[in-house]
């Protein structure tokens, strides 16, 4: 079978999954899709003692399988604020069909899968993800996600604006 | 038959709770309020776990505090909930309530109630409307509460996501397959310690109903 048009009808499904979901529950779906993505990531051998390491880690499996073609992030806001900016993502066309039929995107597999690790493998507390813009022109997301590496981290508020986009 | 709009009316979530324990009969009553719940195709999925241990009530307000927390955090970092709250007027006040809210304290009060009433439901086939069931007997819950003077308030936070729901349910020994039980969310009760401090206003019907097609507001 053809791999692009296999991926267009996966990416379809997947976005109207991802418009259902919202249709059902309104903004708490975004709480609801955080595992989206994680059995890939959970299949590969990422390892790290840091949080930049997992973080990298996770990045060079998505792009060596052609998940996406390249990963930016920067770390600030005291350890919890993860900016990135995800370009080629193979799932841009479900954000872009969302985003067009008048949802917001809420629902990143990249992200997940970082959080997923963070969660598994450093024993980080939670994570939330804030806001998710997809530019379907430059075919890229710029994602910021909340990322809390214990319970002492929840409150610890500063100012993220001021934190440059990778 | 009795008209209920005052309890309806005079209902409130209450977060705050005296230390007093809520006798097993009142508990018996809330219980069989939420037992008659509407359900479609009659499936009464639903299930109620009553949480009266102190530490299991923290460890499940602890969970709460996270979830809310979390995003709260990040809003604030972002500018975002400030917005929300600009209507107080009290600079120092408000900024005592966006603290409430970041460090997720809003979400936190179920740790220091009595009692909690998890409500879960069956997935199995032949589930129907499980997730509408359970929020019919939430309802109820919490109404009954207020009918018999307590305080109670529907908490969704400690259910909010996959991996926290995971949490709540392996606390109650709940089994955690994605098609065995869905975590609905949990009811905090106790005896009201003090009236509510700040009501939240409601709507106008005249914002809300619209007549025989939407968006015409005249009543015929």
């Amino acid at each position: 079978m053809d791999k692009k048009f296999l991926l267009s009808y996966l990416n379809d499904s997947l976005a109207l999954y991802e418009e259902t979901l919202w249709h059902e529950l309104g903004g708490i779906a975004g709480a609801k899709g955080d595992m989206v993505g994680v059995s890939f990531i959970r299949s590969q051998n990422i390892i790290g003692n840091t949080t930049e390491d997992i973080i990298g880690n996770c990045i060079k499996a998505i792009v060596k399988n052609g998940i996406a073609e390249e990963i930016k992030y920067v770390l600030g806001g005291k350890g919890i604020c993860l900016k990135l900016r995800v370009k080629g993502c193979c799932h841009l066309p479900a954000a872009t069909k969302v985003k067009n039929d008048g949802i917001k995107p809420y629902m990143c597999p990249i992200v997940n899968m970082i959080v997923d690790r963070l969660i598994e493998q450093l024993g980080y507390e939670t994570a939330y993800v804030a806001d998710l813009e997809v530019d379907e022109g430059s075919k890229q997301c710029q994602l910021i996600c909340a990322i809390y590496e214990n319970i002492d981290k929840i409150g610890q508020v500063s100012d993220w604006t001021k934190i440059p986009n990778p | 038959m009795g008209d209920i709009l005052d309890v309806i009316t005079t209902r409130r979530s209450i977060r705050r709770y005296k230390t007093d324990l809520v006798p097993d009969e009142l508990i018996d009553k809330i219980l069989e309020a939420a037992r008659w719940a509407p359900t479609g195709e009659n499936y009464q999925p639903w299930r109620f776990i009553v949480v009266r241990n102190p530490e299991i009530i923290k460890k499940i307000g602890t969970l709460g505090k996270i979830i809310t927390g979390s995003w709260a955090t990040a809003d604030y970092s972002l500018g975002r909930i400030q917005e929300r709250f600009a209507k107080i007027e009290d600079p120092v006040r408000r900024e005592e309530v966006l603290k409430v809210m970041y460090t997720g304290q809003v979400s936190e009060f179920p740790g220091k109630a009595p009692l909690i009433i998890a409500v879960i439901g069956d997935l199995k086939p032949p589930s129907a409307d499980v997730a509408y069931d359970l929020c019919a007997a939430l309802e109820n819950i919490c109404l009954e509460a207020h009918s018999l003077d307590l305080g109670a308030c529907w908490v969704h936070a400690p259910a909010a996501n996959i991996r926290r729901a995971n949490k709540l349910k392996e606390l109650l020994k709940i089994p955690t397959g994605i098609g065995d039980y869905k975590l609905m969310a949990i009811v905090a009760i106790g005896w009201t310690d003090g009236p509510r401090q700040h009501p939240r206003p409601k709507k106008s019907l005249s914002e809300l109903v619209y007549w025989e097609e939407f968006g015409n507001t005249r009543r015929p």
